[in-house]
């Protein structure tokens, strides 16, 4: 006994269809997706250095002004150690242990015309001592 | 593939339940996880973010920097310098007995106080305030247990003693001024705290990028003092030496330049050193050059004298017959200086003559004599810029006694004055009759550079010319009368004497014994450029203005004349 024939289907293009064989053009450019993604991570990392840089110069300003503090009040010490010495009680002291005196005798060299009384205050004067020594 | 039984096949149930359980267990705990997610982040947010902040963000306030104090030629009188304050915990201390022996000669203290201050059942004692910086590190290098440290400013006075009187001083704990100019100016010296907003780490460290605001605080004004260092020294050597000589129990020079009003000097004896009061007796404090009134005696002459002039009744020639002695009721007034029986105006100033000034003060009268008195500022504060000033005594004209007020009053009793106010009296004299209001204080410099002059008030007194006729006659005290010691070789000076007996309030009556010498003077006297007044408080030796005071006087002006460059005027 002999089975029918099954009549095996055919795969043929429709009408208007066509084959499109896959250029190298079509496939995904990988190299400029690497450069965009290095960029990307440079900058990433710029930014994250750049944080850095900035925090610890943050730090470093710190610690400078904590210096200047310090330096301050080194200033305000020297000026107060500087007034401690110029104390004319320990001036004294220090001129005396070294033999220095006050003179015993002063002279006195009037200038003429400098810093001397005037006429009319001589006059007065004259006038009222003449009236003192005419007293009883 | 392991795992299969001999019968070659799990059950398929049980896989699946395994799976549910790890999926829910994973469930709940992402489901937990998510909870607390949006608890934290959500519900409780505002709480933990301030909690967060509360422990990150610091609120400090910034102390402001207390002016300095400058003579007037720029030296330093009061400086705030860092220090260090050493405090403990003594709950951390095991072994205080130790510590106090180590602490002992790094802070310079017996052990057994500061093991006193370690055995106290607190948490935080003082170990030593206000360390120097030096110091401090060394008690930091000794490493020792529950000892910690704290910067504080403090207030350093390098002059110590020599212008405590004037400058005064702070309380230690909050630098607020307590005495003397740091007390009368302490606003403008304190400035104004700022404050600082910041983040901080763990570690105190500011946190770069977070929350920061700052308020600058602004720093107190400097004060620019009349005071001049040298003549205060050359005052306080004199006084120091005329009270040793004389045994006072204290005294007062005040020295000024009466054409500003400026105070060059003002010294008080005994001192104190404001660097160090453990154990002072605060009456020390007293300036008594402002505060303490005493009757001023014969330096009272040169009021009435100068009324009358002014007031036209007499001139300095009108003559009057002295008597021996001059009785009102029960008081008997004589005069103590040898003299002719017949002076002269400008005599009696020479001669100090009771008698004949009581005779001028009662042609006067109490009222002419009182408005005079109250125009040269006595019975009212100078207004000088120094708290507790005295304002003085003296009673209104109507409430004088009728008696022996009058009297009393020309002579110099019945009245009680500060020593600046007498001092300022014969400054009126010296600056032709215009009373200059006193003061300390040359200018105010702010925190930015900016100069405030102070401005003195002004009034005329007396005319220029009753100004000049008294200034002549108090040099003819020094030239002929009882202030022969107050000369000034090279120069031209006047002053007046006063020795005033002490009212002793035990007995009611005025001692014998105890007496007030003092001398106030000018010079040169043609163009006075200085005052001094000298004040003696109970000397026991050279008991008088003319031997006790007047000595001080002229080592005082002298040491003025030569440090103001002053030209000397013949003598």
């Amino acid at each position: 006994m002999t089975a029918p024939a099954r009549s095996v289907p055919i795969l043929v293009p429709r009408a208007g269809l066509r084959v499109v064989v896959e250029s190298d053009r079509r496939r995904v450019p990988i190299g400029g997706w690497i450069l965009v993604a290095s960029v990307l991570f440079a900058a990433f990392l710029g930014m994250i250095w750049s944080r850095t840089a900035l925090d610890h110069n943050a730090f470093d300003i710190q610690e400078i002004e904590y210096q200047i503090e310090i330096e301050e009040a080194r200033y305000w010490e020297l000026r107060l150690e500087a007034a401690r010495l110029q104390d004319p009680a320990r001036i004294t002291t220090l001129a005396e242990e070294m033999g220095m005196v006050y003179p015993d005798q002063v002279r006195t060299i009037v200038v003429s015309g400098v810093g001397g009384p005037g006429a009319d205050a001589e006059d007065r004067w004259a006038e009222l001592k003449g009236l003192l020594s005419a007293s009883p | 593939m392991t795992g299969l039984g001999p019968t070659g096949a799990t059950k398929p149930g049980r896989g699946r339940g395994r799976l549910v359980a790890v999926g829910v267990a994973l469930l709940l705990a992402w489901g937990g996880v998510g909870y607390r997610l949006v608890v934290v982040q959500g519900v409780q947010a505002a709480t933990f973010s301030d909690h967060g902040e509360g422990q990150r963000v610091q609120r400090e306030t910034l102390a402001a920097d207390r002016g300095t104090i400058f003579d007037r030629d720029g030296r330093e009188l009061a400086v705030t310098v860092d220090s260090v304050t050493v405090y403990a915990n003594p709950l951390e201390i095991d072994d205080p007995a130790t510590v106090a022996r180590l602490l002992a000669p790094l802070i310079g203290e017996p052990p057994g106080e500061i093991l006193t201050r370690l055995a106290a059942d607190s948490t935080f004692v003082y170990v030593a305030r206000q360390l120097e910086r030096d110091q401090a590190q060394r008690v930091k290098e000794a490493l020792l247990p529950g000892i910690y440290f704290l910067d504080e400013p403090k207030r350093a006075y390098p002059l110590g003693s020599l212008t405590a009187h004037v400058v005064g001083f702070v309380q230690p704990d909050d630098n607020r001024g307590l005495e003397g100019l740091e007390l009368q100016y302490d606003t403008p010296l304190a400035g104004t705290p700022g404050e600082l907003v910041v983040e901080r780490d763990p570690q105190g460290r500011t946190i770069p990028h977070g929350d920061y605001s700052i308020v600058p605080a602004e720093p107190g004004s400097d004060l620019v003092l009349t005071i001049k260092t040298e003549i205060q020294f050359a005052a306080t050597e004199a006084l120091q030496r005329g009270i040793d000589r004389t045994g006072a129990v204290s005294g007062t020079v005040v020295v000024l330049q009466p054409e500003t009003g400026e105070v060059l000097a003002m010294v008080t004896l005994p001192g104190y050193d404001p660097n160090d009061r453990s154990g002072i007796d605060s009456s020390l404090y007293r300036n008594r050059a402002v505060t303490d009134l005493f009757e001023p005696g014969s330096t009272q002459k040169l009021v009435t004298i100068a009324a009358a002039l002014e007031s036209g009744l007499v001139d300095p020639w009108t003559a009057f017959d002295i008597p021996e002695a001059i009785e009102i009721e029960d008081t008997r007034f004589e005069d103590f200086t040898v003299h002719p029986d017949q002076l002269t105006v400008t005599e009696i100033v020479a001669y100090s003559s009771n008698l004949g000034t009581i005779l001028v003060g009662e042609l006067l009268g109490a009222r002419l004599m009182h408005e005079h008195m109250y125009g040269f500022g006595e019975g009212r504060a100078t207004g000088v810029d120094f708290p507790g000033e005295a304002g003085g005594i003296l009673s209104r004209p109507e409430d004088w006694c009728p008696s022996t007020c009058v009297a009393g009053t020309s002579i110099g009793y019945h009245v009680a004055v500060t020593p600046l106010q007498m001092a300022q009296v014969y400054a009126t004299v010296a600056n032709d009759g215009v009373w200059v209001q006193p003061h300390l204080v040359r200018e105010i410099v702010d925190g930015h550079g900016a100069k405030m002059p102070v401005i003195a008030h002004e009034r005329q007194v007396v005319s220029a010319e009753t100004a000049g006729r008294v200034r002549l006659m108090l040099e003819a005290v020094v030239d002929l009368g009882t202030g022969g010691s107050a000369s000034v070789i090279g120069y031209r000076v006047g002053g007046k004497t006063g020795t005033t007996q002490q009212f002793d309030v035990e007995t009611g009556e005025y001692s014998e014994e105890k007496v007030v010498a003092s001398f106030i003077g000018m010079a040169p006297i043609n163009d006075p450029k200085v005052v001094v007044a000298v004040v003696l408080d109970s000397p026991l030796e050279d008991a008088s203005g003319g031997s006790g005071a007047a000595p001080i006087f002229a080592e005082v002006m002298e040491a003025a004349l030569h440090q103001l460059g002053v030209p000397p005027d013949g003598s």
